[in-house]
């Protein structure tokens, strides 16, 4: 048995060319691969973190956003813990592809899932989408709110970290002993899909989104 | 300090001080001698070196003269091997210029020959010949020829009439052979295309060649596909093979194109050679040629399987069920209502695997074959255009377009016949389960083998979450909903109850009560989720086996993502192991604990102080432990045949567990003598031997704590428990299961023993 005591799965969702793939490389590996092809199906990375001195293995997926991988990148939305809508803010119809996303995570994932709006490339000094404007369609369905930049590799550590750190109080609170929700987690079984539900996420929700929100609109005045 | 000065210093005013003085020379004097005499003693030696050393002078002298001469030689000699080197030197340099001299006489000579050659043969059409007179031609350095051309001005001016003659010539064939190339495609002259198509690089047109063959090529193929695509119909109508058409189709396609590189390829290596991209240019035309071809054929494919409606179809239905809400009975009912579209999809999900696994392997085979021919430590930037042609195609393209559509319509068959075989859930007599948990497992493994074959592992693994989704769906939800209702207790015996369920079995329809179906149903599926475990490992090995084999060689992050899916489906097991407890504990509440009470109830009717007479009375009557274990046999007994084995276990382990408790309990409840003691231990005893007989599993755990209470209440004298109580003196006996305080506690149920010596115990 590996050394960890959680293990999410986090998933990408978005139009393509948002930054998806480059979001996650920075992440995972601190690089920013310009020129990067279309991404095939579905990619998959591994990484390990250690968030409130829990070791936590983070298993992210990386999904293409043409729509002719949809049907295979559905599938992976069920089994998910967290899924970050990605959207590009320099790209009014990233954004306008928000509803039909969110149409598509209601119907396949888990309707306890946590769900996070990123808004991506704030690098870009043609911006088309007000941090406000995302922060309140976050608000009104319900999710957290990032603005990042892969490139510039702002608040894309940050996104991750706060995930990881929601998650695990999500699978604290569902499991009063810790080691028993790591069994739970790590089999990543009906019980931690549920599990998720129980946790009375509103409370929590509104909490740590709003120390999300903060974040977005600190990084807006800074840019 | 000599010795004057020394006697300068001293004192001799008195006889002592110059006698004594005298004696300090005297010593002085034996030293002085003394050191005299080494040193003389060294004197041969000293001599004997010295002799040495003039002897080798005389020597060294010789060495000096030697070694002076030596240099002068060398000296000498490099001075005749400089002289001759620079000879030999300016000998090479003639050479070369010989040689280079031949060259161009060569040269001069041959063009010569060729000027004449070439317009013979042009003349002659001969355009081998030419074309061999041109390759010569323009293997000889232009610009030389020119210099010669210049430097022999005047002597020889045919030089440069050559050249140009050459140059109109190899003009003139360039033109001549794209013309006739061009004529022996439209006459359709294999043998004259190819006799062209070797000469254009002769000509120096590589590049030109390749292309026009390529067109060609394609030109030939677009024939063939489409004179294919009219046979194809009739063919496979004759062989019965009509839903693969297409499939067949494709392969062919695939096939011909591959089949059109191999054969090229000699030819492209011999006559254009093996280092030049001259193959890869082929193949990025041809690519592009295949491309379109597979096109059209995926339009047709998608128009008359009208794949866009069906999709529209399966997408509509998703939402629809979506909307709806609960699914249950709705969706179930409305299974006829849909069962058309999907009816008839199964047929045509065929072709669609079919068609991908043959474009993949025929790429794929394609790519192996291109790869094996190209070197490759130099060509890497070839094969790197090579992979990006393969990537970028269209062909790529509509094979990730065609797997979408295929998911798609695998999801929804899988769906739709899950439901179905939910929906058309019947059992029998003499099964433990139904036939839905059969049925159920027989499409997922359909589905997921089928998604093997695409040889895809983006396909594979969504399917393997499609699965997962679909069990821990609507199967477990299936399964479950009879057990959330609860296990129906009614008044009637549990024993009839099974009676009735056998019997309305046999009839084979139900007209009993509501109740007994309810019992019925509800341990089918107990039963079911418990199989379905079984299953679902099964179903993971067996995937596993295939995985490795349909995949031999996956990079770490692909079998990570399949083993990752995998795990996936493996969690649902959890998910009906939690159903299968959900099941358990129904019963416990509603079938054992309330039949439990009663009995354990008798028991507080039997004394247990008695005296000889009535120990032996009581023994020759029917005692507690018989009674009860009637009841229970008669209780598990009308459960036996219809549970799972696993599932009697669990049922037989959940009886024993909540026997003891509340056996425990009574027991508190009287007081004991030491004959009581003694039957209450025998009771024990029976009970866990019947008890322990009952199942495969060891129930002898849960009988522990009680079978120690019984050998506390079954003391002899209370400091018999020392003996039992530290577990070095009794092996035999496990670990106390009792605290201090509880054994006291027990102890006091004997009346025999007297609280003060309870209390005294060293616990």
């Amino acid at each position: 048995m590996e050394d960890y005591k959680f293990l999410f799965k986090i998933v990408l969702v978005g139009n393509a060319g948002v930054g998806k793939t480059c979001l996650v490389r920075r992440f995972t590996q601190g690089l920013f691969p310009p020129g990067q092809g279309a991404t095939i199906g579905v990619d998959f990375m591994i990484k390990k973190v250690e968030v409130e001195g829990e070791k936590i293995k983070l298993q992210i997926w990386d999904t293409a956003g043409q729509e002719r991988f949809r049907s295979s990148t559905q599938s992976y939305y069920r089994s998910a813990h967290a899924l970050i809508l990605v959207y590009d803010i320099s790209c009014q119809p990233t954004f306008d592809c928000l509803p039909d996303w969110l149409r598509e995570i209601q119907e396949y994932a888990n309707s306890k899932v946590l769900k996070i709006l990123v808004g991506n490339k704030t690098d870009r000094d043609d911006r088309e989408i007000p941090t406000q404007i995302g922060e309140e369609f976050a608000k009104q369905h319900d999710m957290y709110f990032l603005e990042t930049s892969a490139k510039e590799a702002e608040n894309v550590e940050r996104l991750f970290y706060e995930i990881a750190a929601e998650l695990i109080g999500q699978a604290r609170s569902k499991d009063g002993s810790s080691s028993a929700a790591a069994a739970a987690a790590q089999r990543q079984s009906e019980g931690s899909s549920i599990g998720l539900g129980s946790f009375s996420a509103k409370a929590a929700q509104s909490n740590c989104c709003g120390g999300l929100a903060s974040g977005g609109s600190n990084s807006s005045q800074g840019g | 300090m000599s010795v004057l000065e020394q006697l300068g210093t001293l004192d001799i005013g008195t006889n002592e001080e110059v006698d004594e003085t005298l004696q300090r020379i005297a010593d002085e004097e034996a030293k002085v001698n003394e050191r005299l005499e080494s040193l003389l003693a060294k004197q041969c030696q000293i001599e004997a070196k010295m002799s040495g050393i003039g002897r080798s002078l005389s020597l060294l002298h010789t060495v000096d003269s030697d070694s002076n001469k030596l240099n002068d030689q060398i000296v000498n000699t490099a001075q005749l091997a400089e002289s001759v080197s620079a000879k030999v030197r300016r000998l090479d340099l003639a050479r070369c210029r010989a040689s280079e001299c031949q060259q161009r006489v060569h040269d001069l000579i041959d063009l010569h020959l060729c000027s004449q050659g070439v317009v013979k043969a042009i003349g002659e059409e001969d355009y081998e010949k030419s074309a061999t007179h041109i390759a010569r031609f323009l293997a000889m350095d232009q610009q030389l020829l020119r210099r010669t051309a210049d430097d022999v001005q005047g002597s020889l001016t045919s030089v440069s009439d050559a050249v140009k003659t050459l140059e109109d010539a190899t003009e003139k064939t360039r033109v001549l052979n794209a013309k006739r190339f061009d004529e022996a495609v439209k006459a359709d002259d294999l043998a004259s295309v190819e006799r062209f198509f070797k000469i254009f690089p002769l000509v120096g047109c590589h590049r030109t060649g390749i292309e026009k063959f390529s067109l060609y090529i394609c030109q030939k193929l677009a024939n063939k596909a489409q004179k294919e695509l009219r046979n194809a119909q009739d063919i496979a109508k004759a062989e019965s093979r009509l839903q693969l058409a297409y499939a067949d189709r494709l392969t062919a396609i695939l096939e011909n194109f591959a089949r059109v590189v191999e054969v090229n390829q000699p030819i492209i290596e011999a006559f254009y050679g093996q280092a030049s991209s001259s193959l890869i240019d082929m193949v990025s035309i041809l690519q592009h040629e295949c491309d379109t071809e597979v096109k059209n054929l995926l339009m047709e494919f998608n128009k008359n399987r009208q794949i866009q409606y069906r999709s529209k179809q399966v997408n509509e239905s998703t939402q629809r069920s979506a909307g709806g809400g609960n699914l249950g009975s709705n969706s179930i009912q409305a299974l006829g209502h849909y069962r058309k579209p999907s009816g008839g999809s199964v047929d045509k999900l065929n072709p669609k695997e079919i068609d991908a696994i043959i474009a993949e392997i025929t790429v794929m085979h394609a790519r192996v074959h291109v790869e094996t021919c190209v070197p490759e430590k130099e060509q890497l930037d070839i094969m790197e255009r090579y992979e990006k042609i393969m990537k970028n195609s269209d062909l790529r393209r509509q094979m990730q377009e065609i797997l979408s559509t295929y998911l798609l319509l695998e999801r929804y068959f899988m769906e739709e016949s899950v439901l179905k075989a939910i929906g058309l859930d019947t059992y029998e007599s003499g099964q433990q389960c139904s036939s839905m948990v059969d049925d159920v497992f027989f499409i997922l493994r359909k589905s997921i083998r089928r998604a093997l074959t695409t040889q895809s592992i983006n396909g594979t693994c969504a399917v393997i979450n499609n699965v997962a989704a679909c069990l821990d769906g609507d199967f477990v939800s299936a399964l479950k909903a009879p057990l959330k209702s609860g296990y129906p207790s009614g008044y009637i015996d549990l024993a009839q109850a099974y009676n009735a369920i056998q019997t309305t079995l046999q009839q084979g329809k139900l007209h009993s009560s509501d109740a007994d179906r309810g019992r019925a149903n509800f341990l089918v599926q107990l039963n079911n989720a418990d199989i379905s475990t079984e299953y679902i490992e099964t179903l993971c090995q067996t995937m596993e086996q295939e995985i490795g084999g349909t995949f031999p060689q996956t990079t770490p992050v692909e079998r990570q993502m399949l083993d990752s899916c995998l795990t996936e489906l493996k969690a649902v097991r959890d998910a009906l192991k939690a159903t299968v407890d959900f099941g358990m504990q129904q019963l416990r509440s509603s079938v054992i604990k309330p039949r439990l009470n009663p009995w354990i109830n008798q028991f507080l009717n039997y004394s247990h102080n008695l005296n000889e007479e009535e120990l032996a009375a009581y023994e020759a009557g029917e005692t507690f432990v018989q009674f009860f274990i009637v009841q229970l046999d008669g209780l598990l007994n009308s459960f036996k045949n219809s549970l799972s084995p696993r599932n009697y276990d669990a049922l037989v382990s959940i009886l024993a567990t909540e026997v003891t408790i509340q056996l425990e309990r009574a027991i508190k409840k009287i007081s004991f003598n030491r004959l009581g003691g003694l039957v209450l231990d025998q009771e024990v005893r029976a009970l866990g031997s019947y008890l322990t007989g009952a199942t495969s599993w060891s129930v002898r755990d849960k009988m522990t704590r009680i079978s120690q209470i019984a050998t506390l209440l079954n003391l002899d004298k209370i400091t018999e428990l020392s003996e039992y109580w530290n577990p070095e003196n009794n092996k035999e006996m496990s670990t106390w299961h009792l605290t201090p305080n509880e054994v006291r506690t027990f102890l006091t149920l004997r009346n025999d023993f007297r609280i003060e010596d309870i209390k005294r115990l060293q616990l």
